[in-house]
């Protein structure tokens, strides 16, 4: 691949708490304007891979870079070019939308008018605009995930990282956020998200399945369910997840 | 610039959102203010007194009169023998007793020296101390009375004596609201600068904001101190409102400047904000950063001169009393509420303490790491 | 019945994990009482010494020499002549140089040898009123030793002879352990009790548990429970160290102190259980765990300063305060050996406080719920 066309490229990264390994050398490659899944059950290691990517965890051994910038010595510039809404809720919930939005916006060194602009923008895609002034902790989640979603978008960074962005919501609000999802990939962004909903991988251009911090796959979902002659990606995940279980055991 | 303003902003509305932080940042400090102001002094009164008058004369009932005229004592009964005054101390009844034996003002007329004895119970250490002081001074005072007396002058021939006269300067009435006053509204403003400061990051790190704002461009210094100027502006202006209260409540007067006072309170707010500060970026809950907080505050209170004189202190303790930044303000604010110093006296105080602040806020922006742990 | 007592333990120990995860915050709360009861054990001091004293002498005398030597020979003051201008003197207590200045006169030994008296002055820096008072008393006793030295048959009316009982040496850690006993139980149990609470509602996650079968009051029955084992843990080190290193005698009975102990943490524990139902925030319940456990109990209990010293409508305001009825417990228990028939109305205002509290925190908490 051409390297003006990678935007998040990383090589046998790991990262060890202790003697657990969390993230075992793992490479990969993410295209512009890619959505790019991150599958695996709990505790697989797709927080601590994000993380390291963001620039908010230090790697333990092997490379990244994001955007074109090296995760170890240039996450500053790292953190102008992503978005990033973590798993827990990181709105503050005793602020109004409206104050939210300003806050983010100032964050990232916004002008007044441009805030302005992106609060209506984002108050319209969300479908809040008779909520502006309620407080963040009234609206129901999934508003709030989308909300977040845009409120990390702001500063229109052209990587997006979500961390399991749709737990916890209906079926009907998770439906509304992946639209978003694909309206932010094709203005040309590239997402990486990571999810434990089986379901969400089928919407994802590529994705890669983690198990206990190893890559046991990495591919589109239709070649993926042709490999394992499978029907859906839930029972892709299972079947992977099973040889690799009876692998190890052999 | 900009950055530091949006944090600041964000702030000042979560604080002001939250009616209770309102009432405790500004009402609390008023009743405390109020309420200590009027409890704490190292004065002692109301000793429970209890007086046996085995004589009963005209002299002995003098004497006893001595004691009852003063607010330091409180005669709560008499009784005969030292038996009852056992059982009386033993019951929490009495404090301070008097024996003023048979005879004594007989012997007092013949020259022959009367014993008078006074027994204080000695478990509250420190009033007994103090009480038995100001027994001593009735006492004395009752002796000199009667060295005045015509049948006593012919003793004092061929006597030479020194006479000491004092004068108390900057608080002549000895009143205690000078001295404590001023410190309480120290300890106020200690209180709730660290405590506010102490749990501002770490809140962030509990809720998971904390982890959004360090995949932002934000920088840490931008951060903590778009976090800590208005800490630093709601404790100011706390501080202004508790001093000219305290003084309208205690009907007592600051002699030096105010100006100075604020300056100095401000370079105090930043060594308090900052150690808060420091004590947010090195703990991981709201509850550690409480504890840590409070185990700050209460050496900084002990050993901060506020209830003990810190000269009174064993020498390696006041050494240790150097780390503590209340010490330098509650010198400083002592002085220029009472003896009007000029920044010149000051300097000695003043300068440790803003070096205090520079190095805790530079060590805060150091170990503070926009990276998760 | 049954479920309800293991529902409770499994909270409790869902507690115990939290705290035994968190070896940081336990360790403070273990030790700082410890480092407290030490730094108040040797910082609290009543008496000044070191008392820096600058002397004056117009006499240049024997005499004034003589005196001059009695107050360097004090334990008290540390005495220097000070060199510089009559006029400048101020600076002195300005600098903090010197607390107190002796001054003597041109015609003092001259005035000693011919009359009766004769006037020294003495001025001292009264910004610490108490001080200024002290210092005076120890200066008065310095001249009146030169006096005696000086005059072979000084006439006194009576002498005074005084005793101190039970405390000869009137230390002041016989009054202050118990006194810290009182502080930190109702610090740890009131205050922790309510920063947990709230913590579950800040968190979000006491909804979750609302929604569960537990009742409420096992919920916080169950994470009170271990602060309350920590709390007679470090009450028992305290106690300890007070007797160990500071010579308390401990002449009570144990068993008694520890049943009304119990009585005073239940109150304690109330208060925290009511702060938490009246806040949303750690941070504002730690406030007000702060306002009203802290301060009241170290300014109106009894615990520094003596209650009767207070002006009356303060001597009342303290009845409300639960600390200064345990002190009345805990002070007859270690240092009298009082027994529950003296100690009787202390305790039943202890519980009457306690099931106020309760019944206050169980309404506010029903009608949050109905919010």
């Amino acid at each position: 691949m051409d390297n003006s066309q990678i935007s998040v490229r990383s090589h046998e990264l790991t990262r060890r708490f202790g003697k657990f390994t969390a993230v075992d050398s793992i490479s990969i490659e993410v295209k512009h304007g890619e959505i790019f899944g991150f599958l695996g059950a709990n505790g697989a290691g797709k927080t601590t891979m994000i993380r390291m990517l963001c620039g908010l965890l230090q790697p333990t051994s092997g490379e990244a870079t994001v955007a074109g910038f090296d995760i170890y010595k240039q996450t500053e510039q790292i953190k102008r070019n992503i978005g990033y809404m973590s798993q827990k809720f990181s709105l503050y919930e005793d602020l109004t939308i409206s104050e939210n939005i300003e806050f983010y916006g100032g964050i990232y060194g916004l002008k007044k008018e441009q805030i302005t602009k992106q609060r209506d923008k984002l108050i319209g895609q969300v479908g809040l605009q008779t909520y502006t002034n309620k407080f963040t902790r009234d609206l129901p989640l999934g508003y709030k995930q989308r909300l977040a979603l845009g409120c990390a978008m702001l500063h229109n960074p052209p990587i997006v990282f979500l961390d399991e962005p749709t737990s916890g919501v209906d079926p009907e609000a998770r439906r509304a956020f992946w639209e978003l999802i694909y309206n932010t990939a094709e203005s040309g962004k590239t997402v990486f998200v990571t999810t434990h909903f089986m379901d969400e991988a089928e919407y994802c251009h590529r994705v890669s399945i983690m198990d206990q911090g190893q890559l046991i796959a990495l591919d589109t979902p239709s070649a993926l369910k042709k490999q394992t002659g499978k029907e859906s990606m839930q029972d892709v995940f299972v079947s992977l997840l099973k040889s690799r279980r009876n692998g190890n055991e052999e | 610039m900009q950055e530091i303003w949006v944090v600041m902003q964000k702030e000042f509305r979560q604080i002001f959102r939250i009616r209770e932080m309102i009432a405790i940042i500004f009402v609390m400090p008023l009743i405390q203010m109020a309420l200590l102001g009027f409890a704490i002094s190292t004065e002692v009164k109301n000793v429970k007194l209890v007086v046996a008058d085995q004589d009963n004369s005209f002299v002995s009932r003098e004497l006893v009169r001595a004691f009852t005229k003063v607010e330091q004592f409180k005669l709560v009964g008499h009784v005969q023998s030292e038996k009852e005054i056992d059982a009386l101390i033993h019951n929490w009844q009495a404090q301070l007793a008097l024996v003023v034996p048979k005879n004594f003002g007989r012997d007092l007329q013949r020259g022959s020296i009367p014993e008078i004895q006074v027994i204080v119970d000695g478990m509250d250490g420190q009033t007994a101390g103090v009480a038995m002081g100001y027994a001593a001074g009735v006492l004395n005072d009752q002796l000199q009375k009667f060295l005045t007396q015509p049948q006593m002058r012919q003793l004092l021939r061929g006597v030479h004596m020194v006479n000491m006269q004092e004068r108390m300067w900057y608080n002549p009435n000895l009143s205690p609201e000078q001295y404590m006053v001023p410190g309480i509204v120290v300890l106020l403003l200690t209180i709730v600068s660290m405590m506010l400061s102490a749990m501002s990051l770490v809140r962030e790190k509990e809720i998971g904001t904390l982890e959004q704002l360090m995949v932002t461009p934000l920088k840490k210094h931008q951060l903590i101190f778009g976090k800590v100027i208005p800490f630093l502006i709601l404790a100011f202006v706390e501080f202004m409102v508790v001093l000219q209260i305290a003084q309208w409540i205690f009907q007592i007067e600051m002699v030096g400047s105010l100006p100075l006072l604020s300056l100095l309170a401000l370079l105090y707010l930043f060594a308090t904000l900052g150690l808060g500060v420091f004590i947010s970026t090195i703990t991981t809950t709201q509850q550690q950063a409480m504890f840590v907080a409070w185990f700050f505050m209460v050496f900084m209170i002990i050993m901060g001169g506020f209830l003990v004189p810190i000269e009174n202190m064993p020498p390696f303790l006041q050494k240790l009393t150097y780390i503590n930044p209340m010490r330098y303000f509650m010198y400083m604010m002592r002085d220029i509420f009472q003896k009007g110093s000029s920044l010149h006296y000051l300097l000695k105080d003043a300068i440790p303490m803003t070096a205090y602040g520079v190095v805790i806020f530079t060590a805060s922006v150091l170990k503070f790491q926009k990276r998760v742990s | 019945m049954n479920k309800t007592i293991k529902r409770i333990i499994a909270i409790a120990r869902k507690e115990m994990l939290h705290i035994k995860n968190d070896p940081r915050s336990l360790s403070i709360i273990l030790l700082m009482p410890v480092f407290q009861l030490i730094m108040f054990g040797y910082a609290l001091n009543t008496e000044l010494q070191y008392v820096d004293l600058a002397v004056i002498d117009y006499s240049h005398s024997t005499a004034s020499h003589d005196l001059v030597q009695k107050f360097t020979g004090s334990p008290f003051f540390h005495v220097y002549h000070y060199e510089g201008q009559f006029d400048k003197l101020d600076e002195l207590f300005l600098s903090r140089e010197a607390r107190v200045v002796l001054l003597i006169g041109q015609d003092f030994a001259s005035d000693l040898a011919t009359q009766t008296q004769s006037s020294v002055q003495i001025l001292i820096d009264a910004v610490d009123p108490n001080a200024a008072h002290m210092i005076r008393n120890y200066c008065s006793q310095v001249i009146q030793n030169f006096n005696a030295a000086n005059n072979i048959s000084l006439p006194t009316p009576f002498q005074i002879e005084t005793s101190v009982w039970f405390n000869p040496d009137m230390k002041s850690a016989y009054f202050f352990v118990p006194g810290l006993l009182a502080l930190l139980l109702i610090m740890i149990c009131a205050l922790l009790t309510s920063i947990t609470i709230t913590r579950e509602k800040e968190l979000g996650t006491m909804e979750q548990i609302l929604v569960s079968p537990v009742q409420p009051q096992e919920i916080i029955l169950g994470k009170v429970i271990p602060y309350v084992f920590i709390s007679f843990i470090i009450a028992g080190l305290i106690l300890f160290i007070g007797i160990w290193l500071f010579g308390v005698p401990f002449v009570g009975n144990l068993i008694l102190l520890t049943i009304l102990s119990l009585v005073y943490v239940l109150t304690a524990l109330s208060l925290g259980i009511l702060i938490s139902t009246i806040t949303q925030t750690q941070q504002v319940a730690m406030m007000i765990a702060l306002v009203i456990t802290l301060m009241p109990t170290v300014i109106l209990s009894g615990f520094i300063f003596p209650i009767a010293s207070m002006p009356l409508p303060l001597q009342y305001l303290a009845n409300i305060i639960p600390a200064r009825w345990y002190l009345t417990i805990v002070r007859g228990i270690i240092l009298k050996g009082n027994t529950l028939q003296q100690l009787i109305q202390p305790t039943l205002v202890l519980l009457g406080m306690t099931l106020l509290l309760l019944a206050i925190a169980r309404r506010k908490f029903s009608a949050n719920l109905e919010k």
